[in-house]
């Protein structure tokens, strides 16, 4: 029973906020079934302060009703309370199947309200914070709005016009795993650096002993949000979310068409690219890889695919079946960090590999530890006598580099010749090289 | 609109980046490039931008175009090129620029006239079919560039490939398979991966991408196990509704793909025959203006 009538707002005809708990707790107490669920959805307008102080209270107004008017579309729903719980504040409350359902509705109400306004001569890009709370067991009206109040302030926190869900410190990802918050925010960056960017590829160069350039490699850089992540950061996040597969497919292209420049800039030069397990599982990878290089329009035999040693030894028949075609269609293959698997030197011969890259924990204890040494000199002979171009990682000092020459190696990598740089760094450094 | 014959603007290639020979996947536009370092700044200044797109007149007014389009969906005008960055922000002018520049970016490209007339018809069809769909929600200004970069992998492939017009016109007969069947068969890639590559390229968004990737595989639709967005589901649908509807009106060139997707897309977009038929005139007037 109401003991009041509900008072409404005079500008947008929601709800106030005590009405609207009102009749929240009415529904509560009238035992409604548990499923569909509850959800309350608190909307808060980002910057409003700024839009009434630049602009006026009138155009402050008609934000707040235009605003209104875009949640009321949006969720659309008959048994919707819709409520104005402060100046530029919003509270919606209603059923939905699951958690999901409701953060579909919280993200469709970010674009929605993200339109631009055009409110006389003015344009103005609105955008909202929106929290999310699903009813527990322990909910009384005035706990379900404080919670999704709370995840309100979380969105804000995190920089605003995004939806923040309650009493969890994870969301799902795309393919359903759980990722922590902190792997929400990379995600957010890799999304956002695919679309405006912020991607990039910076390439360090293999150097022959003899001070030929042997290859370069692509190391991918991601720019979002005036941060810059390193794939140590990312590429984790990437694996779990799925997006390494497209990560990898813009490298594939991106390694190709740099590849074409090289070439036409008169540096004939291998690009390596690094390929992960997802994309060598996934059924495009050969025609992504076909396409990468006609779109390119480069040799086949200018592109290197670079895997893990655990990748070239894995079993899966899908795996080395796309390694296989990938060798057939005249692509190299070169194994990274070699020596931090359990491959045993025997099973070297059965490596499709043209090139083996040894790897940086080898180097540190060179040039004293006379054990490493002896190892190294070993698996240097060992892919030379099998044909594979044998390149040493992480080179830094000159101690390091007397020692691999004496090992017999072939070709280095490491912060000694240079450092990874731009696609028009490499360029200038490759010219100054050629001029010296 | 870059793909209909008489709005190319002569002079985008003198923002295209300076090409390099013999590749064949186009160039992103360097006002790409420089509307994407403008977005990854802390505050971007669409002043800058502005001041970029002013500098190419056609470019200039091609945006302009765009922005008042009905196809992409803005109720508000823009009479200025600042007016029209401020309506669409960064992010949709930097597809409309994709957009415009799109088929000026293939050398060669009068080639492939009928190929572009397509293009753009169902590129604006998607755009306007788009706001006639009140639920689900499908932003206008991403219909229309997925409209209009769908197939744009295939004049790739004819560039390269001199048989691939061959495979093209079996895919098209094909009422049984998937249309890349035919192109894998014959070679080691097929249109709608280098159409993602090129999209993935210019930085469209993933959804395009993803929905150009996947726009001809069977199952797509409906099927919740393969991992494509409901964004870019509804995308391949309201593209493929939009080329029957260009299809029935202009009895133009005919494929099979509505026979084997059309009941999925109607379900996907809550739409009936009955409801599509009603599109007719109007569709049919919005085609008309695409000369």
């Amino acid at each position: 029973m109401r003991d009041h009538p509900p008072s409404i707002d005079r500008i947008t005809g929601f709800l106030d906020r005590s009405s609207c708990l009102r009749a929240v707790n009415e529904r509560l107490a009238a035992g409604a079934p548990k499923h569909p669920l509850l959800c309350a959805l608190w909307l808060d307008v980002d910057r409003f302060l700024q839009i009434n102080e630049s602009f006026g209270h009138q155009a402050g107004d008609e934000v707040i009703t235009r605003v209104a008017e875009r949640i009321r579309m949006t969720i659309c729903r008959d048994d919707c309370l819709l409520a104005r719980v402060g100046s530029d504040e919003f509270v919606a409350v209603f059923r939905v199947p699951d958690r999901a359902a409701a953060e579909r509705i919280g993200r469709a109400l970010l674009l929605a309200i993200e339109q631009p306004l055009r409110i006389d001569e003015l344009l103005i890009h609105p955008s909202v914070s929106i929290g999310i709370a699903l009813l527990q067991a322990h909910d009384d009206a005035q706990s379900l709005l404080e919670r999704a109040d709370q995840a309100m302030i979380e969105a804000k926190r995190q920089g605003g016009a995004r939806l923040s869900v309650a009493g969890s410190d994870c969301a799902p990802a795309r393919h359903g795993l759980h990722l922590a918050r902190a792997e929400l925010a990379i995600e957010a960056d890799l999304h956002t650096a695919l679309e405006n960017g912020g991607l990039v590829l910076d390439f360090q160069p293999v150097v022959t002993l003899d001070g030929r350039i042997e290859a370069v490699e692509g190391l991918m850089r991601c720019h979002a949000h005036g941060r810059l992540l390193m794939p140590g950061r990312f590429i984790p996040v990437a694996e779990k979310t799925g997006l390494i597969v497209r990560l990898g497919e813009w490298s594939l292209l991106q390694g190709a068409r740099f590849a074409a420049r090289l070439r036409d800039a008169q540096h004939p030069t291998k690009v390596a690219i690094n390929v992960s397990r997802a994309q060598l599982t996934s059924p495009g990878f050969i025609a992504a890889l076909h396409g990468a290089l006609i779109c390119a329009n480069i040799d086949p035999a200018l592109l290197e695919l670079e895997i893990t040693e655990s990748l070239a030894m894995e079993v899966a028949e899908v795996v080395q079946d796309n390694l296989r075609r990938a060798r057939e269609a005249g692509v190299g293959l070169s194994i990274d960090d070699f020596g931090t698997g359990y491959s045993s030197l025997s099973s070297l011969k059965d490596l499709p590999a043209t090139k083996l890259k040894l790897d940086r924990s080898f180097f540190h204890l060179l040039p004293d530890d006379r054990r490493a040494f002896a190892v190294v000199r070993s698996v240097a002979q060992l892919g030379r006598e099998l044909g594979m171009v044998v390149v040493a990682e992480g080179i830094e000092t000159q101690a390091q580099y007397d020692a691999v020459e004496a090992a017999g190696i072939e070709a280095i990598q490491g912060f000694l010749i240079a450092r990874p740089m731009s696609e028009e760094a490499l360029l200038d450094w490759l010219n100054q090289r050629r001029e010296a | 609109m870059t793909a209909r014959r008489d709005t190319v603007p002569t002079s985008v290639d003198g923002v295209l980046e300076k090409s390099i020979h013999d590749i064949d996947i186009p160039p992103r536009p360097l006002v790409i490039d420089q509307i994407s370092a403008e977005m990854r700044r802390e505050m971007p200044d669409l002043r800058n931008v502005a001041q970029l797109i002013s500098r190419d007149v056609s470019l200039a007014a091609g945006l302009i175009k765009t922005a008042n389009s009905p196809y992409f969906g803005f109720a508000t005008r823009a009479r200025s090129v600042y007016e029209a960055l401020a309506m669409l922000g960064l992010g949709v002018t930097s597809r409309a620029i994709a957009a415009i520049s799109l088929r000026g970016a293939f050398p060669n490209s009068a080639h492939y006239e009928r190929f572009w007339h397509a293009s753009a018809e169902i590129a604006a069809l998607s755009g306007w079919l788009s706001q006639q769909i009140i639920s689900p929600r499908i932003r206008a200004d991403d219909a229309y560039t997925f409209g209009l970069f769908r197939d744009c992998g295939i004049v790739i492939l004819l560039r390269r490939f001199p048989e691939y017009q061959g495979i093209l016109e079996k895919a098209n007969h094909d009422a049984d398979n998937p249309f890349t069947d035919s192109e894998q068969a014959a070679l080691p890639t097929d249109h709608t991966v280098v159409g993602c590559l090129l999209a993935q390229n210019w930085w469209l968004p993933d959804d395009i991408c993803q929905a150009i990737r996947h726009h001809h595989r069977l199952n797509t639709l409906d099927e919740q196990t393969i991992q494509l967005s409901l964004p870019s589901r509804r995308l391949i649908a309201l593209a493929q509704t939009a080329e029957y509807l260009v299809q029935q009106i202009t009895g133009g060139s005919r494929t099979e793909e509505w026979k084997k997707m059309g009941p999925s897309c109607l379900h996907l977009l809550g739409l009936d025959e009955a409801l599509l038929t009603s599109f007719f005139p109007e569709a049919e007037k919005l085609l008309a203006t695409i000369a």
